[in-house]
């Protein structure tokens, strides 16, 4: 006997479909939160590879690669620009701390000059730039990196806007 | 005559070879086993000796070592590290290969072992951070350092460490760091240093003193370091960037501690405790 579809109801072919196609859904938006690093989409991870281009691949690389021999002292004893992918240690740290050293810069305690070879930022960026270029890059760390990374974030994530307007 | 006189000089100068070489052995021994570590505890005001394989503590105004009972399944392991938070005075925390890391918050009275959490049990160093008491680093041999922020409930992989064996880690507070402080790690060949976000371990400054045994820094201005080698105890002013020998007495210690009153205290590779009131310069028995 054939079962004949009541008005207003779907058809089971199509109930399947819906249901296969909820799931699919389901499956591609979890691989993609896999993939990126944040909530926030496509078009800021583009925000931030411009900043990244235009403010930061001078020293770190426009792929991120640092600069040669980044680990040990160049012959000014500075600790050149480190790489920001895989080798390197940016992955390391939370966002709070991420989003402090580009805001305010940075220069390694050993260093034998006083300058930030990190300059400050914040008074050339954008709060939302900054966060862009942070976000950024966490696209060129591996996916386990990005789950550490995410981790340490929990309890230092990026400063709230109220936060920084009252510094 | 003259073969009389040849003949002594001869088993004169055999017998001092002799005596060199067993002097290294034992000092080598003493520390490649870990079977002589010392640690001041600030909170609990006493020092804490680790000597075969068992844990004695010492107060200030004691003379004498007592025996901290330790858990009883650890006959097997081998007892390398011991550690304590800076504020609570019952707490402690003990370590080494095949004991885990195991905490104590009795006074030994009861031990709680906190390695469910990390891939194996083979520590071979265990610090507690400088001003965070649930803040633990624990080093896995041939693996890397983990990381507790619940007084060992969780751990977490943080690096794979320098790829020399680490002996010794000591947390410190000295300024400068990205994150909230800095990790000496004591290897046979030399110091190295982290930030404690763990960005890439450097080299402290050039130290020619054969073994490095441990490392010890001033509670009040932490970037003055001390460190015990083979060939004496060196001396940094700017966290380890540079070392120099301290002109003492020819002292030699495998481990070291400094009390926040400024006090260091090591001990030979005898086990025997010495002190020393002027930054190093010389050294006396605490008993004598």
């Amino acid at each position: 006997m054939k079962m004949k579809a009541s008005p207003g109801l779907i058809p089971m072919r199509k109930r399947w479909f819906f249901v296969a196609l909820w799931l699919a859904l389901i499956v591609v938006g979890h691989a993609m939160a896999e993939d990126h690093s944040s909530s926030r989409d496509t078009p800021q991870l583009e925000d931030g590879k411009k900043v990244y281009r235009q403010y930061c691949a001078s020293c770190h690389g426009i792929q991120g690669e640092g600069m040669p021999n980044w680990e040990e002292q160049n012959a000014l004893g500075e600790l050149p620009a480190p790489p920001h992918g895989p080798e390197g240690h940016t992955w390391k740290h939370s966002d709070a701390m991420l989003y402090r050293i580009v805001a305010e810069g940075w220069r390694d305690p050993w260093n034998k000059t006083d300058r930030l070879t990190m300059p400050a930022y914040q008074e050339i960026l954008a709060p939302s730039e900054i966060r862009d270029v942070v976000d950024y890059l966490k696209t060129l760390w591996t996916q386990e990196q990005r789950h550490h990374q995410a981790d340490e974030s929990v309890d230092n994530t990026f400063p709230i806007q109220s936060e920084i307007t009252l510094e | 005559m003259r073969i009389i006189i040849r003949c002594f000089l001869h088993v004169c100068l055999r017998a001092g070879l002799a005596a060199v070489s067993f002097g290294i052995a034992s000092t080598a021994l003493a520390t490649e086993e870990g079977l002589l570590s010392l640690h001041y505890d600030v909170a609990g005001k006493r020092l804490l000796k680790i000597e075969a394989n068992q844990l004695f503590q010492r107060t200030d105004e004691g003379m004498a070592w007592n025996a901290i009972t330790l858990p009883e399944d650890m006959a097997e392991g081998q007892l390398r590290a011991v550690s304590a938070p800076s504020t609570d005075p019952q707490t402690l925390y003990i370590a080494g290969p095949s004991i885990g890391v195991q905490r104590s918050t009795d006074n030994g009275e009861t031990w709680q072992e906190l390695s469910a959490n990390l891939p194996s049990r083979e520590v071979t160093a265990l610090t507690v951070h400088r001003r965070q008491n649930e803040t633990l680093y624990a080093v896995i041999a041939e693996d890397g350092i983990y990381q507790s922020g619940d007084a060992g409930t969780t751990w977490k992989k943080m690096d794979s460490g320098p790829s020399q064996k680490v002996n010794r880690l000591i947390h410190s507070n000295m300024d400068g760091s990205m994150q909230t402080g800095w990790l000496y790690a004591v290897s046979g060949d030399a110091v190295r240093l982290s930030m404690d976000c763990f960005c890439g371990w450097r080299p402290t400054g050039e130290l020619d003193a054969g073994s490095v045994y441990d490392v010890a820094y001033d509670l009040d201005g932490p970037k003055r370091v001390y460190v015990a080698t083979q060939q004496g105890l060196w001396r940094s002013e700017n966290g380890g960037q540079e070392w120099q020998q301290i002109d003492g007495d020819g002292t030699v210690l495998v481990t070291l501690t400094l009390s926040p009153q400024g006090i260091l205290y090591g001990l030979n590779h005898k086990g025997e405790l010495l002190h020393s009131e002027d930054e190093g310069q010389s050294w006396t028995y605490p008993d004598a």
